[in-house]
């Protein structure tokens, strides 16, 4: 299945994807409408850049890809539509001030917990993946919530915010439909360990 | 066919933004000034993009697009009636969040549903859409040239959406409703947070 997947993106993604790149790069390099916005590094631009610039957040992010595509379908589409609309609740829950415990920590675990299934090969049913991975979300949608600006350019900041965590996804997703090879498959797992070392290297951090 | 229609939209969003942002406010007045406004306003795309992939994966996509012309119209006549609206972004946040959710769920919807749907859309974008003009007659074309330019972005965006047939384009499509519903909802969250 996986590999009927993987045939038909290689073979029909082309010019499409090359096309809605452009497209993005085109609304990306767009000057923003300013009765619209305020501060400018809070657009599309300064959200898109944001979580580029934690690298927990980014070994989480791709170790989703990796497990979803290490899991195959469904989860390979599944865990990156779940994340982004349990992030926001996440978010929610720090916009409107309701704590949520140990939110760094969370996230460094994520980081351990995400690699380690990938590293492990792990296989839980996809219910099971998906509240592992939603429940991570939510330290994340917190920690992000928190630094949402405020004013009128807030969603252009949150759409370039929620698009590199699903870019980040992909680069995961990416990397991990390397797991059809045999050789591929060390490197995935491997790169799973490897989050998972950063993860507790993040966790330790923070004691 | 599609890669090409994408890559125009974007160059004609990336002109059409470039143009606005030469004024120290949205300014521009007139048809062309109206003809903007859907395509530069965050709030706007995001929400007509979650309709539009929403409409153009249903079997009455063209009634679709024309309810929601006839709601961007009421809307836009209200404004013309000086009805000065309240909350109406944040309605149309809202609209966004369930339209990109509807998205992400992937499963046919009966036109129960989207009806409305998109009538309440073209509603919330027509009260958004106040012009800047200092004349009667230049509001007027403002929200002539709104008019049409919301209907024609749409039914551009669903057209586009509806071609998309692939597994991986569905796919692709349901991610994309999944990232606009997360936005608004965050968005949302901050404006009744007090920001």
């Amino acid at each position: 299945m996986l590999r009927v997947v993987v045939a038909a993106i290689v073979n029909d993604m082309r010019r499409a994807v090359i096309g809605l790149f452009a497209f993005l790069f085109c609304l990306a390099g767009a000057a923003p409408a300013l009765a619209h916005t305020g501060d400018v590094t809070g657009g599309f631009i300064g959200g898109f850049a944001h979580p580029l610039f934690g690298p927990d957040h980014i070994a989480a992010m791709v170790a989703v890809g990796l497990w979803g595509a290490f899991l195959g379908p469904p989860a390979i589409f599944i865990l990156p539509i779940v994340f982004p609309l349990v992030m926001a609740f996440g978010a929610v829950l720090g916009i409107l001030g309701v704590p949520v415990p140990a939110v760094e920590a969370g996230i460094a675990v994520s980081a351990a917990v995400l690699g380690l299934m990938v590293a492990l090969a792990a296989r839980p049913p996809l219910w099971v993946a998906a509240v592992i991975v939603g429940t991570f979300a939510i330290f994340h949608g917190h920690a992000h919530g928190a630094e949402l600006p405020s004013g009128a350019d807030a969603l252009a900041f949150a759409a370039g915010f929620v698009v590199a965590t699903g870019c980040l996804h992909l680069t995961g997703i990416a990397f991990g439909l390397l797991a059809r090879w045999p050789a591929g498959r060390i490197a995935v797992r491997a790169a799973g360990a490897v989050i998972a070392v950063a993860g507790l290297m993040f966790l330790g951090w923070l004691a | 066919m599609i890669a090409r229609a994408w890559i125009l939209v974007g160059a004609v969003l990336l002109l059409m933004a470039g143009e606005a942002s030469a004024h120290p406010v949205f300014g521009i007045t007139g048809v062309r000034g109206g003809l903007l406004h859907p395509l530069v306003v965050p709030s706007h795309v995001m929400s007509a993009m979650a309709l539009a992939i929403l409409i153009g994966r249903q079997p009455l996509g063209q009634a679709m697009v024309a309810v929601y012309a006839l709601g961007l119209v009421a809307g836009l006549c209200a404004i013309a009636a000086a009805y000065v609206p309240t909350l109406a972004e944040e309605a149309l946040l809202l609209l966004a969040a369930i339209a990109g959710l509807l998205v992400a769920w992937g499963r046919p919807l009966p036109w129960v549903v989207v009806a409305p749907l998109a009538a309440a859309a073209g509603l919330a974008i027509g009260l958004d859409s106040p012009p800047e003009a200092i004349s009667i007659a230049e509001a007027n074309l403002t929200l002539i040239g709104t008019a049409l330019s919301g209907t024609a972005f749409l039914a551009v965006l669903a057209l586009l959406a509806s071609r998309l047939r692939r597994d991986w384009q569905r796919i692709g499509l349901r991610i994309a409703g999944s990232w606009i519903s997360a936005s608004a909802i965050m968005v949302l969250a901050l404006r009744f947070a007090g920001g």
